[in-house]
This record gives C-alpha cells, sequence and structure tokens, in this order.
C-alpha cells in the first residue's frame, strides 16, 4: 500500500487500456475477491462514515452478482468502477494490472529509467489542441527549432486528436481532464535517451512541420520520496522584472530547495512591488509545504488555509508566519495542470484574502490517496481524506477558481506572449 | 528521547496525547505512585538516573507505509534543553529544541516555529529530562484509572495529569512493571492528535534500562523510531541548545 498524494498517480496513470482476454474460474474467484476488498476498504476506510449518503450496502447487493458473472477482465473492472463512481468522488479508482506492475517495477528499483528522457518541451492543453508552451533552452526541441504556440498533430506518427478527445469523453467531466491529457501528451513524446520521437506540429504559419527529436534528459534532478515513482524536480526563481519577485516549481517536492530558493529571492525582493507564485502545471506532492509557502506571505498566527479531515482526525493547513514576511501583492497563476497540493495553496490564499488568483480553473483533484494491490492483481486507488477550504467550500471535484480567469491562446504563445503572467503583472502595478 | 514521557514525537509534527475515555479505577487496582516508582526501580532505580545529567540518543525513524526513513538524533541534558534532529530522504531535516525557555521547531516544509500555549506547555514535558524519576514535580496528579493489554501483556493504566495541558495515560506491564503503551494528544497549531506510542524493546544502558523501539500511530500513520545507541554525560557543545537565528527572529518579531 502506498501513499500517493494528490493527482500525482491520476496523473501517471493515463492512457492505460488493455485487451479483454477469457476468465479461468480462479480468475472469476480473485474478482470476486477483488470486489470485496474494494467495497470493505472504502466502507472502513473512507473519511466519511456515512460515505456520502450512499448505502454502501445496497450497492454490495446489486453489485456483487454481476461480479460473480463477469466473463472478463473488462467487465470485472467495469463493475467495480461503477461501484466506485456511486460515491461520486474522485480519486476512487480500478487500475489495470498491467499498469500497476508497470509502477511496481519502477517502486522496486527505486528509480525511473534512466534511459528516459524528453525532447524538451511542455505542452498545455487549449481548446482541445495540444500546445507548446515551454521549450527547454539547448534542449533538442530549441535545437530543431521548435516554437511557443506550436500545435502538436502526431507523435510517432499517431495522430493526438482522436485519442485526447476520447480521453475526455471518457472522464465524462472538464476535471482533471486538462491535466490527464496534458500528461498524455508529454508522456508520449518520453522514451529512451538513444531513440528519437517523432513529431509532426502546426508551426507558426500553419505549416506541418515534422521533426525528428532526440530526447535529453528531464529537465531538473531526480527525486525520490518513499514508494511514489521518482520525479524530476526544478525550481526556478529570480526576479522578474526589477520589482517583482517571481517563483516557479513543476512539484511540490524537495521542500529544502524550495525554501532556499524562496530565501534567496526574498532576500533579493525584499522591497519588490508584488510578487508572483506560478503554480501552472504543478500536480502537488507534499501537502505540508503550502503551509510553509504560505508562511512567506502571512504576517499573522493563527490563520489556516484549510483542513483535511481523516476518518479518524482532522489536519489544519496552518500558516507557520516567516520572520520577515512579504507584505506587499502576491499573485498566484494556476492552471488545469494544477492540482491537490497547489489547489490548497491557491484556494487557501485566496480565501484568506492573501493573493489574487489568475489563470484557469484548476483540476479539482486535492485529495490524498493511498492504492493498495488487489486479489485479481488490478490496483485500487482510494481517497483517505476530504479537504475543506478556509472558505468552507471542498476542493475536490470543485478546485479554485482564479480571480481573474485567462486563457492561453495560440495567438499569443506564438507572439511569445505569457498573458497569464502578463495579467498579473498588470495587476501588481496596479496596486 | 526514549527516556522522556513525551520524548517520541519527534517527526514531522507527531506528537501525542490522551483523548481515550479512561475507565473507572477500581478499588483492588494499585496506587498510581507505587506503578511509576516501580518503573524507576526497575529500569535502574533513582541512583542510576540521578548520576547522568545528559544523553545522546541516535537511532532511526521509518514510516513504512510512506516508505519514508531517516536517522534520528537526540541530545537531552538536565534539567530542560533538548534538541531532536531528524533527517528523512526527500524531506530534509526536521528539528525541534529548547534552550529551556523558548521551545521551537524548524521543518523545511512548514518553515520556523516557535511553540507557545498548550503546544509549549507539552514541549516542556518533552523536553523534561529524568521525567519519569521526577514526575511528582512534571504531573500534578497521577492516578490508576484501569487495566488493559496490550500486545498480550496485561497492564494497568495511569493517568497522568500536568499543571497545563491534557493528560497523558500510560499502561504499565503488570508483571515486569515496565511501561508498554502511552497515549496522549499532540498540541500544535494544525490541531489536536490522537497519538498512541507502543514502548518495548527494552535494553540496558549502562545502568538504565531503557525502550529501544517505539510504534507511534497518529492520524492513520504508522512512525517507527529505532532507537541504536544512547551515550550518557557527553561533552555536549555548549551551543548545541542554543535557539537557531531564525528562531530568534520570530521571537523578537512577537
Amino acid at each position: 500500500m502506498r501513499l500517493f498524494s494528490g493527482a500525482i498517480l491520476a496523473a501517471a496513470l493515463c492512457g492505460w487500456s488493455f485487451a479483454q482476454p477469457a476468465l479461468t474460474p480462479a480468475e472469476r474467484q480473485l474478482n470476486v475477491a477483488s470486489f470485496e476488498q474494494v467495497w470493505k476498504t472504502v466502507r472502513d476506510k473512507h473519511w466519511d462514515p456515512k460515505l456520502n449518503g450512499v448505502d454502501w450496502q445496497a450497492v454490495h447487493d446489486e453489485l456483487r452478482p454481476k461480479i460473480e458473472a463477469a466473463a472478463s477482465m473488462q467487465e470485472a473492472r467495469d463493475i467495480m468502477s461503477d461501484m466506485l463512481k456511486r460515491l461520486k468522488q474522485t480519486h476512487f479508482g480500478i487500475v489495470p494490472g498491467e499498469a500497476y506492475k508497470e509502477l511496481e517495477q519502477k517502486d522496486e528499483s527505486g528509480k525511473s529509467n534512466p534511459s528516459d528522457g524528453d525532447p524538451g518541451l511542455d505542452v498545455r492543453l487549449v481548446d482541445g489542441h495540444a500546445l507548446v508552451t515551454f521549450v527547454t533552452p539547448d534542449s533538442p526541441a530549441a535545437a530543431k527549432g521548435v516554437k511557443l504556440g506550436w500545435e502538436i498533430l502526431r507523435i510517432d506518427g499517431k495522430e493526438l486528436a482522436p485519442g485526447l478527445a476520447k480521453v475526455r469523453a471518457a472522464l465524462g467531466s472538464p476535471m482533471l481532464a486538462e491535466l490527464i491529457e496534458t500528461r498524455s501528451v508529454i508522456e508520449r513524446m518520453e522514451g529512451p535517451l538513444d531513440k528519437t520521437v517523432e513529431v509532426e506540429f502546426l508551426d507558426g504559419n500553419d505549416r506541418n512541420v515534422t521533426l525528428k527529436l532526440d530526447r535529453t534528459a528531464p529537465r531538473g534532478i531526480e527525486t525520490v520520496l518513499g514508494t511514489l515513482p521518482p520525479l524530476h524536480f526544478w525550481v526556478d526563481a529570480h526576479k522578474l522584472q526589477p520589482d517583482i519577485g517571481y517563483i516557479h516549481f513543476n512539484v511540490f517536492f524537495e521542500p529544502e530547495a524550495v525554501e532556499s530558493a524562496m530565501k534567496k529571492t526574498m532576500a533579493e525582493c525584499r522591497d519588490c512591488k508584488g510578487f508572483i507564485i506560478d503554480l501552472r502545471g504543478n500536480p502537488g506532492g507534499i501537502g505540508g509545504m503550502a503551509m510553509g509557502l504560505a508562511g512567506w506571505f502571512a504576517r499573522q498566527s493563527g490563520l489556516v488555509l484549510g483542513t483535511m479531515y481523516l476518518r479518524t482526525a482532522s489536519i489544519k493547513f496552518a500558516v507557520f508566519p516567516r520572520p520577515n514576511p512579504f507584505n506587499g501583492p502576491l499573485a498566484i497563476l494556476v492552471d488545469g495542470c494544477s492540482a491537490s497540493t497547489s489547489e490548497i495553496f491557491a484556494g487557501g490564499m485566496q480565501d484568506l484574502k492573501r493573493a489574487r488568483v489568475f489563470g484557469t480553473h484548476t483540476a479539482a483533484a486535492a485529495l490524498p490517496s493511498l492504492f493498495a494491490k488487489l486479489p485479481n492483481g488490478d490496483g485500487f486507488q482510494y481517497a483517505i481524506a476530504n479537504y475543506i477550504s478556509e472558505g468552507g467550500k471542498p476542493l475536490e471535484g470543485i478546485g479554485v477558481t482564479p480571480d481573474r480567469e485567462v486563457k492561453l491562446t495560440r495567438h499569443q504563445l506564438l507572439e511569445g506572449q505569457d498573458p497569464v503572467l502578463d495579467a498579473a503583472v498588470s495587476w501588481i502595478h496596479g496596486q | 528521547m526514549s527516556r522522556s514521557y513525551v520524548g517520541r514525537n519527534i517527526a514531522i509534527g507527531a506528537a501525542m496525547v490522551l483523548s481515550l475515555s479512561l475507565a473507572r479505577a477500581a478499588d483492588d487496582l494499585p496506587k498510581a505512585d507505587s506503578i511509576l516508582d516501580k518503573y524507576v526501580e526497575v529500569t535502574g532505580g533513582k541512583a542510576a538516573y540521578q548520576k547522568h545529567h545528559n544523553e545522546i540518543s541516535k537511532g532511526s525513524l521509518s514510516m513504512a507505509a510512506m516508505g519514508l526513513k531517516g536517522d534520528v538524533t537526540s541530545y537531552r541534558a538536565d534539567p530542560d534543553k533538548s534538541l531532536t534532529e531528524v533527517d528523512l530522504a526527500g524531506l530534509g531535516k526536521v528539528r525541534e529544541g529548547s534552550d529551556g525557555t523558548i521551545f521551537w521547531s524548524i521543518n523545511p516544509m512548514t518553515g520556523p516555529h516557535v511553540k507557545e500555549g498548550p503546544e509549549k506547555a507539552q514541549a516542556q514535558l518533552t523536553s523534561r529530562f529524568n521525567a519519569e524519576l521526577n514526575w511528582r514535580d512534571v504531573f500534578k496528579d497521577a492516578k490508576t484509572v484501569g487495566a488493559d493489554t496490550v500486545d498480550g501483556k496485561d497492564c494497568y493504566k495511569v493517568q497522568l495529569t500536568p499543571a497545563d495541558g491534557s493528560p497523558i495515560t500510560q499502561c504499565y506491564d503488570k508483571d515486569s512493571g515496565l511501561m508498554v503503551k502511552m497515549t496522549m494528544t499532540a498540541q500544535s497549531p494544525m490541531g489536536e492528535q490522537t497519538v498512541d506510542s507502543f514502548v518495548g524493546d527494552y535494553r540496558k544502558e549502562g545502568d538504565v534500562l531503557m525502550p529501544h523501539k517505539i510504534k507511534q500511530n497518529a492520524a492513520g500513520q504508522e512512525i517507527l523510531i529505532t532507537i541504536d545507541s544512547v551515550s550518557f554525560d557527553v561533552d555536549i557543545p555548549a551551543d548545541k541548545f542554543a535557539v537557531p537565528d531564525e528562531i530568534k527572529a520570530l521571537v523578537t518579531k512577537k
């Protein structure tokens, strides 16, 4: 059993689909045992003993005959997924065993495949189109002249649009969709360092451009936290303009590195007019870091970002003010790939009226979840807590709505603009 | 670390406290003072405790469900100076300490923090050197409130009430007299958390019999602390218990 934070697992597991072999009697029995484990786990571990008002026993009695009769693994998964969907909550799901095995291999080694790399691109889904939003300097993509705003049409000959549409349809809700779709595009470009990936773009002149891109080590340092899959962490902190502090990091890991970056930037920015925390693309990580980050911007003790409710306890996300906090305007940038700890931080600071949030709606995936292996080999993800922001709203399934919604456009990206950042800068200068 | 009543609240804000409803003491239960005094006796006796004025404990901490592991070092000095450092891979170094006046923590996740109110009161208990010997000074009341069975061992439950803060319940093995469990409510700005600590693997360090394994359950997480070595009356540098600059800055701000 492993503890996964926020949307990291969901992001890691996207894009799996498998064939449906016939079942042996033993496999049928394992599916029934898995069904029972899932049902009992929810009954016993869900943070809400009332299970969101669902008559859980009735659900069991309705679906138990169906799982006994399930003729394929996919049918069994569908029945268990159906059971979990009755909760109407995210972070409850069945993961195909093939995907789970993949995760286990990574966990056992403690490291990701060292040969894995990427061409040095970041991507966001804008109205269903995968647009390049960042090109890592000196990366293979930069060397081949890939520019912001280019649209990715195909990866290794496979058209993106139908797959993305399928993912969105399967999710049935825009919540989490941008995160999962974006991850699926990025992951399709990842692979062994000694192999290229062929990417077809629509360039700035609406011409199709196909490039064979080498892969390079992912940006940042590899970081491992417990049994979580290894991730690459990077932090970019500097004075954005002479009078604005800026920090952007890709995941809430490596607390000492984030703290060090904040210390340095704060020391340089004591008299800055404002500060920007860029959480776009940040899927979360260590929840406690939201409290520490908030402390750089809070004078007052006793503030709380929100409260996490477990079945047997509740944990307040208290803000611990730093010795010399920054008191000027604070802007937080978010998008549909900002999840979990990013949402806890942005939503809490918004509720406390300490920050103004810019960008697009967040992923609405804030709950910590555990991951267990089922008797039939599948994985089972289940949330163990609920989170209510200080303003009284659950972030899960709702997310953070920016104070000022600013969407990316292909045109602006092609012009080298970052409209979300520009809006935050403009607001700070207007204070 | 291993010899204080509440000194095992090492990592990540985990701590302890009591919130179980307590059984009524039966007439035939032994008095709390005899149980607590017996503990001192069976773990070495008053003289063995009194001859030490500081200690350094070293060991490890793990949270198996999350795959987290780290090193723990605890410095303690008479009467109430302490410094505990937990270095967890991927999280960094968490420190908690006291110079006897200021009780503080520095956590790379949450930042520096000066303890106040109930949290400070609890930290004062945590930092008390030889608290088990001096329990009459540390707690205003102690009473036997029932019996229990912990890991197959029958034990007496003793409720200890400090002058400030919520009570602690400890269970002492009926046969050996050793403490096998402690339950308390950890106090922090993050709220109150019930912490159950299961204490075992008693081994002698010098003249004192000490627990070397503490399993804590708090907020759905299990933390295992293993003590590898304990050194008494070590030449601890004077500045080891000095309040860090970040904490001084917070105190000045207040």
